[in-house]
């Protein structure tokens, strides 16, 4: 078997162990990325709106997430 | 406190704090102080680890590799690689745009909004420990020497962890900052 088709096997593997440890590791890439994104984009004066429309998720949820969610009334800056 | 803080010990505490933000880590460890003691090398503390082989590059490469093993759990780079996505790759490729080490901070230890990073409940042990070691040797300021006592003492933080590991004798390195504290008068 060469390596793309043992990759390939994997991916389709029906075997839980080796799919949610792939599951388990793209989550904690993910979360990672989205961290360092967040705070890149805060960084360049991005407002939460902005980032959560990237991120395709409510403002309140991306505000809560990365800024302890105390958002103000007034028009998000 | 901090008023009895040589500039040196302050400056070096100023740098922790930088060293920290820079790394976008949620709090300023006991890591960050002793990254930024060896990055002033004429310091006493610094002068006192280069003689045991300890610098900037050797305590980078073993928090590294420490850092990676915690987060090594949750990323498998095999178990992403069987989905198509090479580990390393990203890893540049972050790296390049966000500095070394960014992919490897376990994801939950993000900073804070607004920029202000807090000490770390263990780096706070380390700065009160540094005053009573100066109070403990009869010093009236708390020098560099006296911020890498407290790293001793504290004993369990990443830096001791990090010095133990590159193999210094805890113990003998404290009598060396104490006979080169004394000597200072």
């Amino acid at each position: 078997m060469n390596e793309t088709e043992r990759l390939a096997s994997a991916a389709g593997s029906r075997d839980p162990r080796v799919g949610l440890r792939s599951v388990r590791s793209l989550r904690a890439l993910a979360e990672r990325l989205e961290e360092l994104q967040v705070g890149n984009a805060r960084e360049l004066g991005w407002s939460w709106q902005e980032i959560a429309e990237q991120l395709g998720v409510s403002r309140q949820a991306v505000h809560k997430k990365y800024a302890g969610g105390r958002l103000s009334l007034r028009k998000d800056r | 406190m901090f008023e009895r803080f040589t500039d040196e010990a302050r400056a070096i505490v100023v740098a922790a704090v930088a060293e920290a933000r820079a790394e976008h880590t949620s709090h300023v460890g006991t890591e960050h102080l002793l990254l930024a003691i060896l990055a002033r090398p004429a310091s006493t503390s610094a002068v006192a680890l280069g003689r045991r082989g300890v610098d900037a590059e050797v305590v980078r490469t073993r928090l590294n590799a420490l850092k990676s093993d915690a987060a090594g759990d949750d990323l498998d780079p095999d178990a992403l690689r069987a989905i198509g996505i090479d580990l390393d790759a990203v890893r540049a490729s972050v790296e390049s745009s966000f500095g070394p080490g960014t992919l490897d901070v376990p994801a939950g230890s993000g900073r804070r909004r607004g920029g202000h990073v807090p000490f770390s409940p263990r780096s706070k042990k380390v700065l009160e420990l540094s005053l009573r070691e100066a109070i403990r040797l009869k010093q009236h300021h708390i020098a560099d020497a006296h911020l890498l006592l407290g790293i001793i003492r504290e004993g369990e933080g990443l830096a001791a962890q990090v010095l133990h590991e590159s193999g210094v004798d805890l113990a003998a390195l404290r009598d060396d900052l104490e006979h080169d504290l004394r000597q200072a008068g």
